[in-house]
């Protein structure tokens, strides 16, 4: 009976439909919405902050845990979709450093398609890899294209970054900022989602389990491998254009290897075979960090910790721990009411 | 008299200093059923690998239905209308069974790009007659890594068949099955050769499957062709008894 009422409740029948996902996206929405609410800006500042990263990993895990490589340089395209932009943000601001909304706007259109453009270039060598090479590679190119933007003063500033990246007058507020990020969030979550469930979606699932096969059902694994990391470059270019107007300024460690490892480890957080685990992951790494860092500077240590035990004793993250829980426990539930409907059918009289 | 859908000639493989495929030269008419026997090692799978682009010949030429096919990729091989069952199960093991076979339905219906179409929907009409044809209905949302060696070897031939082919090639298919699961799979195969005229290729251990389901058997040893023929020639056959048959007790 308890069962039977667990089973049909919301929660449960998103899980039925969706998976994993489904009962924790709501969950994870309605708090997101609520946050501004809690006393004081840190908060907010923080959750602008889970949400841009969050957006980030949920871009590094088309790749995978969709398509099943490994990027260690996924950050490249975080920070160059950051850089372009920043760099036409601080051509298109006044002299008094104040940016139009319109000129804003456009802005932060400009880095997906630049970042996507990167990632197509980048993506034509590394999908002749796969596995170890292709984490190499990716790595190799990320860190060549945090060499250039780090040293072409000229035209990136090096090492100085880009500052004063103000936005205009509305989206100065820390509130509004926060829903206009949670906005965006949300719609390119949903346009993520839309293309994991298509046909494309389950392609790169295949290529994931078994590339070989995949080749004899006639795909081109080349070809969908590079569509998916350009896609995954985009969206990665999406957050990176929040960046800067969040952080008021861009820097080349953006682009660098640590910044591609918080993508790599908010996923092993949150679990990397399902979709909002990455942000879950963001949720946990990035408020953790905020915690962690007021009382004590060893903040490397923790995460490190944190990771070390998520690899050993939940190696599908914490999304991934909780999913195999659920599906022990509907078996069970499933295998207990077959026997409780057998014995009602063997003590119900006959006929 | 049929066409050839299939023409290889003087096709040659090495690796290294192994002459694994040695001028062989193999027809096959349309609708045809035909296996392919050997002992192990005698270059049976190396061919299938080199028809279907998997390895690049280093001589010769593989005409399908007309046109060449020589050194393609394994994508453009499948797309002009071949596929192919792998002898150690080649699943998609993290998918489920319906999964695995509506990808395969996708990737026929070059689908594959179309990032916002609903990847349920299209093609489930055809995933559903795939499963149903193979006998995988009832066991569509189990996951695929979590099967038994026989259902495995059964969707492996679901995903073979969910790609609409002309020309079939099977390796082993029914190599880890029961006897009767062995019974219903070559029971389908033939169906499917006499229903739709699909062309199958098969290599198989078993000479009892050998004798009953092909029309024309090609012994292979040491990657040369020893012999061609129908099944009542070949077990009369002196050298194939020597080679081969010897081994299985006729």
């Amino acid at each position: 009976m308890t069962a039977n009422a667990k089973r049909t409740g919301p929660l449960s029948r998103l899980y039925a439909k969706f998976g994993i996902s489904g009962p924790v996206t709501p969950v994870l929405l309605a708090a997101a919405i609520g946050v501004p609410w809690l006393p004081g800006e840190f908060w907010t500042h923080v959750g602008t902050e889970v949400l841009i990263l969050g957006l980030f990993a949920m871009s590094f895990n088309l790749l995978y845990g969709y398509m099943g490589q490994i990027s260690f340089g996924h950050a490249a395209f975080f920070g160059v979709g950051a850089y372009a932009t920043a760099m036409l943000f601080t051509a298109l601001k006044g002299a008094d450093g104040q940016i139009g909304v319109a000129d804003f706007l456009l802005s932060l259109l400009v880095g997906p398609p630049v970042a996507a453009l990167t990632a197509l270039f980048v993506g034509f060598f590394c999908v002749r890899l796969t596995g170890i090479y292709f984490a190499i590679l990716t790595l190799a190119f990320g860190e060549l294209l945090f060499y250039i933007v780090f040293s072409w003063y000229s035209f990136t500033k090096g090492d100085d970054g880009i500052q004063g990246l103000l936005p205009p007058p509305f989206f100065q507020d820390s509130t509004n900022f926060y829903f206009f990020t949670l906005a965006i969030v949300v719609v390119a979550a949903a346009a993520m989602w839309r293309i994991t469930e298509s046909p494309f979606g389950y392609a790169m699932r295949t290529l994931r389990d078994n590339q070989r096969r995949a080749a004899f059902l006639g795909t081109n694994v080349r070809a969908h491998m590079l569509a998916n990391f350009v896609i995954a470059g985009a969206f990665a270019g999406v957050a990176g254009a929040l960046w800067g107007p969040f952080s008021r300024s861009v820097n080349p460690t953006l682009l660098g290897w640590g910044e591609s490892g918080i993508a790599v480890f908010m996923t092993l957080i949150g679990g990397a075979g399902s979709f909002i685990g990455p942000m879950l992951g963001s949720v946990i790494y990035t408020m953790l960090q905020a915690v962690v860092k007021m009382y004590t500077v060893y903040w490397p240590l923790t995460i490190g910790t944190i990771i070390l035990l998520i690899v050993l004793f939940a190696p599908g993250g914490i999304l991934g721990m909780i999913d195999k829980r659920v599906q022990a426990t509907r078996a069970r539930d499933g295998a207990a009411e077959a026997e409780a409907a057998a014995a009602a059918r063997a003590e119900a009289p006959r006929p | 008299m049929s066409p050839n859908i299939l023409e290889v000639t003087g096709l040659e493989k090495h690796f290294g200093g192994v002459h694994v495929t040695c001028n062989i030269n193999f027809t096959m008419q349309e609708g045809e059923q035909a296996a392919i026997i050997g002992p192990n090692g005698a270059g049976k799978s190396t061919f299938m690998n080199l028809l279907t682009g998997y390895h690049r010949p280093d001589a010769g030429k593989v005409m399908f239905a007309g046109r060449e096919i020589t050194g393609l990729p394994p994508h453009r091989v499948v797309r002009r209308g071949i596929s192919r069952a792998f002898q150690v199960s080649s699943i998609f093991a993290r998918m489920t069974v319906r999964e695995n076979v509506r990808a395969a339905v996708q990737a026929q219906m070059r689908a594959t790009f179309r990032l916002f179409a609903s990847g349920h929907s299209l093609g489930a009409e055809e995933t559903e007659r795939v499963l149903a044809m193979c006998g995988l209905a009832g066991k569509r949302d189990l996951v695929a890594g979590e099967l038994a060696q026989g259902d495995k070897k059964r969707l492996e031939l679901a995903i073979a068949l969910a790609g609409k082919p002309r020309l079939l090639f099977l390796d082993e298919p029914t190599a880890g099955m029961s006897i009767d699961e062995a019974r219903s799979t070559m029971e389908l195969v033939d169906r499917l050769n006499r229903e739709l005229t699909l062309t199958v290729l098969f290599t198989e251990h078993d000479m009892g499957i050998v004798f009953n389901h092909a029309r024309r058997l090609t012994l292979l040893h040491r990657g040369e062709i020893i012999l061609e023929g129908t099944p009542g020639e070949v077990r009369a056959d002196a050298t194939a008894q020597k080679i081969y048959l010897g081994e299985h007790h006729l």
